[in-house]
């Protein structure tokens, strides 16, 4: 089905025995909790992009750079230079090469020879160019890596990123937080825009990895290391292309299960394979492949970095839950239907209410304006903190009812302050007190005068943590995806 | 002829494409149940064979060179006596001639026609990244059409078995719709399971076409069943 087999790699095609993947996760555990980093080959240039990177880095970080014009401005940084590994007092755990191409394969060797832990290349120009030089020069390396056994991470990557410990691979990145999500990317600008993305939605990473071209480690191998990381309760990955398949699915099978996964797959179309710089030519008709492998495993599936964030927020803020019937609270009359249609599209079911539930509706509810049917149009009946709390309590004491979602207008909030100021703290006691899942769709304003009022109530909506999505598609959507992993588990505990 | 042997017999030929009889002999071991061709080498050979079978019979080219027998001309349904199978006998023959003239013939098989039922496909292919893959779907004409399948990476566990089956669009024809019977689904499911088994347990095997499988209330018959092995190492 596919393009000419990939190339083989020590931690790859051959079946690794207990003995290798206890070294692997020993080389890694160097990498990603390292107690001292060297960076070979920053310039300034690139403003010392890498060093300044590690600014805040908690452990010792090292210079290597032979350039005499480079090294003043090294050492300004307050940075010892050395001008080799080797010369180095004290191991090195953990080692970012930045240098030109021809050099590579040089630093390598005084990598192994030193013992570093892992090493990530940033230095490109290799597969992925798609010349003899680079094809040549990539194989150099491997065949190096492999007969040492070296954890060499990339080429033309940017390597672990952990913030806790203020290892970053780029100067935009938080540092100082840690949270529970990890994420492995075959592309750094992928990992990039995810923790960013994430990090709007009050969500942090546990450690994260950008591993480029792969001639050494996959994303098997740092799944295998991840999946026992008691940081980590959640893995998300980016990936075009696996090298060693069965491996691969072997692990998703064994820990899906336990440690959520969600892989957004790269080159899921034609022209998006071509796009794709991997090693591995990822056509259209192994998506089905794909499908399959995600089905089995019970993996969940996004397709850009926006689908990835909404469900790792619901696989963290938003209870587990299995049923696909919900209840709704929303604004006005109008997208009452919408609102119906697009969770229906989603393959979940807005049904009638429990007799109960209208009669507990109906006793409080302005039929003027607004029907308490489900979705509950609570425009006019929103007069109080009170009375929204008691209608989502409706919703979820009934027994028809599976999760709440409330679709909210910010501007609701401009007309009536005081009201939002009770709102808040009463929707946090109740997602708290709640054990169905519960999310909320607030959507951005049509007008730019609106939006920071938007950005504030979805800010502190989050801080509250509670499950904000900016359209009913979206929460939809995420809802759908997470109720069949909590049913896949379901069924894997039973069986 | 045991699975082993009929490997064996192929590799000596320098052959990575089994003939009918012989896919259906390896898949025994499968417990992979099917229409038994016997061959024929010339019309009254195919007579008295089809004579033994029973009327109404099937006719099909027995060629390790042919893969799409369909294709050229070299299947006769529905042959209900001597004559006509004398007849269809000639045709085939003729046509194969015409549509693939350097073919290595070995003669006609000669089968009992199998009582229609509900058409499906299994087939396996070796996909680069996760290696086996059993796919399951709506078969004759109608999955190069409607590609109405379904995959799974082997090894299967009976939920995935239990899941493929349910996941194609036609899933309803196999409950039985507007009156036709329904398929045997739990034996489809434990047929999928077999070659799951079967499949880790060889990989020399490259691709396997059973296509179509008549499902009916009770069992599943595999009518044509295409195996090809991977190159010999080395």
């Amino acid at each position: 089905m596919l393009a000419a087999p990939p190339p083989a790699s020590s931690y790859g095609r051959r079946p690794l025995g207990e003995r290798m993947i206890a070294d692997l996760k020993a080389k890694l555990q160097r990498a990603f909790n390292p107690r001292s980093v060297a960076v070979v080959g920053d310039k300034k240039q690139s403003d010392y992009m890498w060093l300044n990177s590690l600014a805040h880095f908690q452990g010792k970080v090292y210079s290597v750079q032979i350039d005499p014009k480079e090294i003043p401005g090294i050492e300004a940084l307050g940075v010892p230079n050395y001008k080799s590994l080797l010369d180095i007092p004290g191991p090195i755990d953990y080692a970012l090469v930045s240098v030109p191409r021809p050099v590579a394969p040089r630093v390598l060797q005084d990598c192994i020879a030193k013992g570093v832990g892992a090493a990530a290349f940033f230095t490109s120009g290799f597969a992925e160019t798609k010349t003899e030089d680079g094809l040549l020069l990539q194989a150099s390396l491997t065949k190096m890596a492999q007969a040492a056994d070296f954890a060499l991470i990339g080429p033309n990557c940017m390597g672990p990123y952990v913030p806790g410990i203020g290892l970053r691979n780029n100067t935009d990145e938080a540092w100082g937080v840690s949270g529970p999500v990890a994420f492995i990317s075959q592309s750094g600008g992928n990992l990039v825009n995810f923790s960013q993305a994430a990090a709007a939605s009050g969500i942090h990473i546990s450690k994260a990895v950008s591993y480029g071209n792969a001639i050494v480690l996959d994303s098997t191998d740092f799944l295998e290391y991840i999946v026992d990381d008691p940081d980590t309760q959640l893995i998300g990955a980016y990936i075009e292309g696996v090298k060693d398949g069965r491996r691969f699915f072997r692990l998703l099978r064994e820990n899906a299960g336990k440690k959520p996964v969600i892989i957004w797959k790269g080159g899921q179309t034609p022209d998006g394979a071509r796009a794709t710089s991997s090693h591995t030519a990822s056509l259209a008709e192994s998506m089905a492949v794909w499908e399959a492998l995600m089905k089995q495993c019970g993996v969940l599936r996004a397709n850009d970095v926006d689908e990835m964030v909404d469900t790792v927020k619901a696989l963290v803020m938003v209870k587990p839950g299995v049923g696909d019937r919900v209840g709704m609270v929303s604004m006005a009359g109008g997208s009452s239907v919408t609102i119906t249609d697009t969770f229906g599209r989603a393959g979940l079911r807005v049904p009638e209410l429990s007799a109960d539930s209208y009669r507990k509706l109906g006793s409080f509810f302005n039929i003027i304006g607004g029907s308490y049917r489900n979705p509950l149009d609570a425009g006019q009946t929103f007069r109080s903190a009170d009375l929204l709390v008691q209608m989502l309590e409706t919703l979820r004491d009934d027994p028809q009812i599976d999760s709440v979602v409330l679709e909210m207008a910010a501007r609701r909030g401009d007309r009536d302050p005081k009201l939002m100021e009770g709102l808040l703290p009463a929707l946090q006691r109740f997602k708290e007190g709640t054990t169905k899942p519960f999310l909320m769709v607030v959507s951005p304003p049509q007008r730019v005068e609106h939006y920071e009022r938007y950005a504030q109530l979805r800010d502190e909506l989050t801080a509250r943590g509670i499950a904000v999505y900016s359209t009913s598609q979206r929460a939809a959507a995420t809802l759908r995806r997470v109720v069949d992993y909590y049913r896949f588990r379901q069924e894997l505990q039973a069986g | 002829m045991s699975a082993a042997s009929v490997v064996q017999q192929a590799r000596q030929e320098r052959r990575t494409l089994l003939s009918e009889i012989e896919a259906k002999e390896l898949l025994k071991e499968a417990q992979v149940a099917s229409t038994a061709p016997v061959l024929a080498r010339n019309p009254d050979e195919a007579a008295k064979l089809a004579r033994q079978a029973g009327f109404p019979v099937v006719l099909k080219i027995d060629s390790p060179d042919i893969t799409h027998k369909s294709d050229v001309g070299g299947v006769k349904l529905n042959l209900g006596d001597e004559a006509a199978v004398r007849e269809g006998w000639a045709s085939i023959m003729a046509s194969v001639q015409k549509a693939a003239p350097t073919a290595r013939v070995s003669g006609l098989t000669v089968q009992k026609q199998a009582r229609p039922g509900v058409e499906v496909i299994i087939g396996m292919t070796k996909d680069a990244q996760f290696g086996p893959v059993l796919m399951f779907g709506l078969g004759g004409i109608l999955v190069e059409v409607l590609k109405d399948v379904a995959f799974r990476i082997v090894p299967l566990t009976q939920r995935d078995a239990a899941q493929m089956v349910r996941e194609i669009k036609g899933f309803p024809l196999l409950q039985g719709y507007r009156g036709s019977e329904p398929a045997d689904v739990a034996y489809l499911e434990g047929l999928l399971l077999r070659l799951s088994e079967f499949v880790d347990k060889h990989p020399e095997i490259k691709e396997i076409d059973l296509n179509p499988i008549f499902a009916y209330k009770a069992g599943a018959v595999a009518v044509d069943a295409r195996v090809v092995l991977e190159p010999p190492e080395g």
